[in-house]
């Protein structure tokens, strides 16, 4: 039965496309700029290229209202784990674009200060070449970036959640029965112990009456 | 400019480096600094009132090269004689890594003394918060010694604790710290490790 329920059919893939689709046509960037990538970026945003023309006008400067991560620059190693906490705050569902050499690879900084490539701290989802990246190739990260989120399926990704959400409850119960188990037979030993005490010093009362 | 080098070698014991083609550099000795930029600074007839730039140098590898293994490197311009310039340079040994701080005379050398201990390990005496300014707290080394593995790396845990810093600006400005946060009280006073206090 359950695995009737997973396969998917029209409901599903019929949620899943109106899903993509919002999803797909309403990415909001946060531009996560530290070099001349941003620059770049920058251009792409404005009227000549124009990135509004795939719904993506709206650039968000909180990693909480945006969808997509854009590193695009030098990461050091000093800025590694705020790069880090900024992906952990964005809300599901995220993805990251890797703009540049830099950020992809490190680039030419092949030294003490630079990450190699932001894979190293979090998961990327398009990789864009040139130092810096031209516009044109952003936008082909984007209709890459647009590809990929078409081929997800939320209905699966939903069932995974909850199936994980199941199996951590279920350890959680076992967890909190093992506990209450042994604290219940830790009380009992203890009651055991306090009844045994008792009964010697009665038994040493009525001795000490008896002489 | 004969008249500066003449100066700074009768009275600091200074010698001019001739080394240098390209500009007036002059060495002196470590413990006559601090007079001879206070001289350069203040004197009607120099009136260097602009420290361009302070670096460090490691002559650890360098070709035909005989004394101290690092160097400091002060460059002075005066805004008042258009096109007068000079160097100082100070040849610091590895045994003692100490240099007396000029952040009293001028306060942009704070920064640039930050960095040369950050990236050689030599020590400025006398400055106010000698702590790392480029490389992150949990650093361990200096990178721009030449024995330093230029690709080593190192990863940093967690973000650097400014709040102590943010503090201490608020408490020159008057304000005062009635209460803090759980969330950014300092557990360990770790985060100032890599960082030397006097």
């Amino acid at each position: 039965m359950s695995n009737e329920a997973e396969k998917p059919n029209f409901i599903t893939t019929s949620l899943d496309f109106l899903v993509n689709w919002g999803r797909t046509n309403s990415l909001w960037p946060f531009p996560y700029g530290t070099a001349c990538c941003a620059i770049e970026f920058m251009s792409t945003e404005v009227g000549r290229y124009d990135l509004s023309r795939i719904g993506s006008e709206y650039v968000r400067f909180t990693p909480r209202q945006s969808d997509v991560l854009l590193v695009a620059g030098t990461i050091s190693y000093k800025q590694a784990p705020i790069l880090k906490r900024m992906y952990e705050q964005m809300a599901e569902p995220r993805w990251v674009i890797a703009m540049g050499a830099c950020a992809s690879s490190g680039g030419f900084y092949d030294c003490y200060c630079t990450v190699p490539g932001i894979d190293h701290i979090i998961p990327v989802d398009v990789y864009i070449g040139g130092c810096p990246s031209r516009p044109e190739a952003f936008f082909e990260a984007m209709f890459d970036l647009q590809k990929k989120i078409k081929d997800e399926s939320y209905m699966k990704q939903r069932a995974e959640r909850v199936k994980d959400q199941l199996e951590m409850i279920k350890a959680k119960t076992e967890q909190a029965k093992a506990e209450a188990r042994e604290f219940a037979r830790e009380k009992t030993a203890e009651i055991k112990e306090f009844v045994a005490e008792k009964e010697q010093e009665l038994v040493k009362k009525a001795q000490f009456w008896k002489e | 400019m004969e008249s500066v080098i003449d100066v700074l070698e009768s009275k600091f014991g200074g010698k001019r480096d001739n080394k240098a083609k390209w500009d007036t550099c002059v060495v002196i000795p470590k413990e006559y600094l601090h007079n001879a930029v206070e001289f350069l600074k203040n004197d009607p007839s120099m009136q260097m009132d602009m420290l361009l730039d302070l670096a460090g140098i490691d002559y650890l590898t360098y070709p035909n090269y005989e004394g101290p293994r690092f160097a400091v490197s002060y460059a002075f311009k005066s805004m008042k004689n258009p096109g007068r310039r000079v160097r100082l340079k100070v040849l610091v040994s590895e045994a003692d890594l100490k240099v007396p701080t000029v952040t009293d005379l001028y306060a942009s050398a704070n920064w640039l003394e930050r960095e040369v201990y950050d990236q050689y390990g030599i020590v400025f005496s006398g400055h106010p918060d000698l702590r790392r300014i480029l490389n992150h707290v949990e650093f361990v080394g200096h990178p721009l010694r030449k024995d330093y593995p230029a690709q080593k790396r190192q990863w940093l845990s967690t973000t650097d604790f400014l709040v102590p810093e943010l503090e201490k600006r608020l408490e020159s400005k008057g304000y005062k710290i009635v209460q803090r946060s759980k969330e950014i009280m300092p557990v360990e006073e770790e985060y100032l490790e890599g960082s030397i206090r006097e």
